[in-house]
């Protein structure tokens, strides 16, 4: 659909999968939802991020919120008036996923009596990582997918993101959250992030989105040009992927182990001269299935001696090959599409990913590398979690209501993610109260 | 209003010209204040093609792939100035004297014009979107004139008061500088002026990296203030469309100026495609269509669906919406992507993940926006990802595939070398316009900015469509003798004469033009004669 993005998981490739102990079994989540949303979605942060503070007129009456319900169904422009019409709503209808939209500008429950149409006024800045979009440059797992070795490249990507945004931006207020199964989302909400307007995200996306793909003998190429002087952005985010080029793309992914991945190197060197000149070389130098760091040191060690003994393509169009190359398969990949448009829709975070069971939980990104999404706790192992500490306490059926239900995510492992966002809301609110007491 | 009774005695021209001059005192202006001028209706329509015959050049320079600004760019849109007689234009591109009489009469046609085509062109959103960047290119080009102190001089008077970096600030950033500055050596960066701006205000700047970018600040040195500036001269277009099409309606209750707006843009841009006019298109043709009216990356997009039964949604928006655009109603579109992906998955799971992205390009569902079919230049610039099949190939491709591609589909060596000599040089929509030629035996070039532009001229070519006669000579009905006079811009005053007829009779042929097409269109469903068609 062309407003939710998201991954396209209703393809027929999608399978789905298992995750460590206790099973999630999708047939039952029908079952499960309400006891998540009803003990464990984190309902008064969720509010307490949407509403920022009040600070502007509608800003959370005028949010678009949908529901994906049972059987895809579809329901958009849904909008609430308080917080607990919002609570009440996805408790009682349990929805499969929450996607947020934009800020209208009017309430958009009514878009179709509005004359004109409702438009958009104001969206948080988001950015889409897909790991499928990764598949050419892992060898550890393809599609749908992700082991810790892939979530390497996951870390990478949100390192060099949320540098460019703080660094170059000023943006300070940048919320990340794990998809649930295969990528990451980031979500800009400071407000001169929230209202940019169509140009603007399209700068900004076209600024951070370097890779240029090209089809090369049938395959998608990743192709960069870095010019005579590097821009100081790509400088900094080379600081990040060189350091970890060798462990992710020699050791880990052995990607040039193979000749089909020793092709891969060649064909991101537009250069059709300096190709051929490259194969001839590693050909005579290596055997079929040399190591990858073999393979790169050879290829670096030609191009730096090609580039400093003669005044050639090398030395000028292919001055920054090596760093050219390293870009290219470790530069975050961008769904830009999603960053470019105003009135996307976005899955929420704290949803349960219907074909893993995760929960799609908040991560910083200074601890990203410690980061596992392979044990993110599904919504079984939650409920398992919640019912063993009832039983231990066996206080719950005693405590009144609402109480305990704020408490019940601390039980779980699903805390650290809460934690990370109260941060996130903490430093959030805290920006209200300078730029009131500014005024 | 009797302004056109005046004997144009020596003093009058005189004293014209020292009041334009104050009124008009750049070569380079913000359009800020609608013009209050009475014209004739005569001048209103003179100075309205003439301006579309300016803006087209630079169309054309666009669709051509130069780099904007580079000599060769400059080359072919002084040329072109020249060609259609708009020399006066040119001389305020290229720096003309301030002081000339006649370079400051164009400066008055140059600023009523572009009021009047604000007109035009504010209806919708597509063609506002085509104004601005032809305007933007104009602006630049004649921005790109200037000296230091002219430059200067055009800031003070359009209250821009940006004071440059003082030597002290500009050594606190001078590394990003140094890296970041595009298009300027290090040795010039160390003389040259900079100024710092919010990122917001030189959005094309940030979108390609030229410039150095901290805090959400961009450092702008005085060679890329045009950026700056082209920003806040952008806005003012905007607005001043948004406000035109607050008026619109009331100017447009004149019939008569509502027409002659409504051919203008008709006649020469960039059409709507959003629905298709023509015939309905029945998905039985398509296998048939897709070989001989499709441009390279539609028929790319059909084939892969055919093959694979699948097709990724950005496939899905690029090919869908032509779909459309040519003529395919929605019921057959859903039965066609139907079939094609129930090869592959259950009648159920489509219809619950794919009829609503279909409905909703027809603007039935969601957003009940009319989605417009994606032009060349979208195709080009933003639809090709990893892997995927839509895009355009001429980009997307690599050489030896697209060859290969080329040759399966029966083109000669030669004929291949000749698309490829554009496609690798960068002249994607070139390449496709050569394809053109080549598959339809043609020998004149078509121009190709949209992939149903291309099917239709294909279509037009191959005998099976009427061209869109609507005004496509508007000069033909240019009128003579009119006496009547009009404001021109806000003013909503418009028809003041009370010698109409002559209005009537041209808005007459243009109804008769349009009925005769109509009832052309309609004889083609009934097998009318092909050879009778005139193009
Ligand atoms: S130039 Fe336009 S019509 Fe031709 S293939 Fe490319 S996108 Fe399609
Ligand atoms: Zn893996």
């Amino acid at each position: 659909m062309p407003e939710s993005n998201t991954e396209e998981g209703n393809g027929p490739q999608q399978v789905s999968q298992q995750s460590a102990a206790p099973a999630y079994d999708p047939n039952i989540l029908p079952d499960m939802l309400p006891v998540y949303y009803r003990r464990l979605f984190p309902h008064q942060p969720f509010y307490r991020w949407l509403s920022y503070g009040l600070s502007e007129d509608g800003i959370f009456t005028n949010r678009e919120i949908s529901f994906t319900l049972h059987d895809d169904i579809y329901v958009r422009y849904l909008c609430y008036d308080t917080p607990a019409d919002l609570e009440k709503d996805i408790c009682a209808r349990n929805p499969y996923k929450i996607d947020i939209g934009a800020v209208m500008s009017t309430r958009p429950k009514n878009f179709r009596i509005v004359p004109g149409g409702i438009t958009p006024v104001q969206r948080e800045l988001v950015f889409d990582i897909d790991m499928t979009d990764y598949d050419e440059v892992r060898t550890c797992c393809s599609g749908a997918e992700v082991c810790q070795k892939c979530w390497k490249f996951m870390v990478l990507a949100a390192r060099i993101l949320e540098s460019a945004l703080r660094e170059d931006f000023g943006f300070e207020h940048v919320l990340w959250i794990f998809s649930g199964r295969r990528g990451i989302h980031c979500w800009v909400c400071d407000q001169q992030a929230r209202l940019l307007d169509a140009r603007g995200r399209s700068a900004v996306a076209e600024y951070l989105n370097i890779i240029n793909y090209v089809t090369y003998k049938g395959s998608s190429t990743p192709r960069i040009q870095l010019g005579d002087r590097i821009h100081h952005s790509l400088r900094r985010a080379l600081k990040f992927v060189e350091p970890m080029f060798e462990e992710i793309i020699l050791d880990d992914q052995n990607l040039f182990g193979t000749p089909k991945g020793v092709s891969k190197l060649m064909h991101i060197i537009s250069d059709d001269g300096a190709r051929n000149e490259l194969a001839v070389y590693l050909q005579k130098s290596h055997e079929d299935g040399t190591h990858s760091r073999a393979i790169w040191e050879s290829f670096a060690r030609f191009a730096n001696s090609m580039r400093t003994s003669a005044a050639n393509v090398w030395s000028r169009k292919l001055k920054h090959v090596v760093e050219e190359v390293q870009l290219c398969l470790l530069y975050p990949r961008l769904d830009i599409n999603v960053t470019k448009g105003f009135n996307h829709l976005l899955k929420a975070p704290f949803c349960i990913h219907p074909a893993t069971g995760k929960v799609c939980v908040p991560f910083s990104v200074s601890a990203v590398a410690k980061f596992d999404p392979t044990t993110v706790p599904t919504i079984s192992q939650l409920l398992q979690e919640i019912n063993a500490f009832d039983d231990k306490t066996k206080s719950y059926m005693e405590m009144p209501e609402d109480k305990s239900r704020i408490k019940d995510h601390k039980k779980t492992s699903m805390f650290k993610g809460v934690l990370v966002f109260e941060e996130f809301l903490r430093k959030l609110e805290r920006s209200f109260k300078e730029n009131s007491m500014d005024f | 209003m009797d302004f056109h009774l005046k004997k144009r005695q020596r003093s009058d021209i005189k004293l014209e010209v020292v009041s334009l001059e104050t009124k008009y005192p750049h070569n380079v202006m913000l359009y800020k204040y609608p013009p209050t001028d009475d014209i004739h209706i005569e001048e209103f329509e003179e100075l309205a093609l003439e301006r579309l015959r300016l803006l087209r050049v630079f169309d054309r320079a666009a669709t051509k792939a130069l780099r904007m600004l580079s000599d060769d760019w400059k080359a072919y849109v002084n040329a072109e100035l020249t060609r259609e007689g708009l020399r006066n234009y040119l001389r305020l591109c290229t720096g003309g004297d301030s002081k000339h009489e006649s370079d400051i009469q164009t400066r008055r046609r140059d600023y009523i014009s572009h009021f009047i085509l604000r007109l035009a062109y504010c209806r919708s959103e597509d063609l506002s979107r085509w104004f601005i960047a032809r305007e933007m290119d104009y602006f630049k080009y004649k921005f790109s004139a200037l000296s230091g102190p002219e430059i200067k001089q055009f800031l003070d008077v359009v209250n821009f008061s940006f004071q440059p970096l003082t030597e002290a600030q500009k050594d606190q950033v001078k590394d990003g500088l140094y890296e970041s500055t595009a298009g300027q050596s290090v040795a010039k960066i160390e003389l040259l002026d900079f100024y710092k701006v919010p990122f917001t205000q030189v959005l094309d700047l940030v979108r390609s990296r030229r410039c150095y970018l901290k805090a959400g600040f961009a450092y702008v040195n005085t060679h890329d203030l045009v950026s700056l500036v082209g920003t806040k001269h952008m806005d003012e277009i905007e607005q001043g469309l948004a406000a035109a099409k607050v008026f619109i309606d009331d100017i447009e209750s004149d019939e008569r100026i509502s027409r002659m707006l409504k051919a203008l843009h008709n006649s020469y841009v960039g059409k709507d495609y959003t629905v298709c006019k023509d015939a309905a298109v029945p998905i039985e043709s398509l296998d048939q269509l897709s070989k001989t009216s499709y441009p390279l990356c539609m028929r790319m997009c059909h084939e892969h669906l055919r093959a694979n039964h699948h097709i990724k949604h950005g496939g899905r928006m690029q090919y869908g919406l032509f779909l459309k655009g040519i003529g395919v109603t929605l019921e057959d579109s859903l039965r066609f992507w139907r079939e094609e992906f129930t090869k592959k998955m259950d009648a159920d799971k489509f219809a619950r993940s794919y009829e609503y992205n279909i409905n909703h390009n027809y603007g039935k569902k969601g957003s009940m926006v009319n989605y417009t079919p994606y032009s060349c230049l979208k195709i080009i610039k933003e639809m090709a990802a990893p892997g995927d099949c839509h895009g355009c190939p001429y980009k997307a491709m690599d050489p030896v595939s697209l060859k290969t591609k080329m040759s399966s589909y029966g083109l000669s060596p030669s004929a291949i070398d000749e698309v490829m000599r554009y496609a690798t040089s960068g002249h994607y929509q070139l390449a496709c316009s050569k394809y053109f030629m080549i598959t339809h035996n043609s020998t004149t070039e078509p121009t190709i900015n949209h992939p149903n532009g291309y099917f239709e001229e294909s279509q037009i070519v191959m005998g099976n469509r009427q061209k869109r006669v609507t005004g496509s000579q508007p000069q033909q009905h240019q009128p003579n003798k009119l006496r009547s006079a009009i404001k021109g811009g806000a003013d909503r005053s418009m028809m003041m004469g009370n010698d109409d007829d002559e209005l009537w009779r041209i808005a007459e042929t243009q109804e008769r033009t349009l009925q005769s097409q109509q009832e052309l269109s309609q004889a083609f469903d009934d097998d009318l004669d092909l050879t009778e068609i005139q193009y």
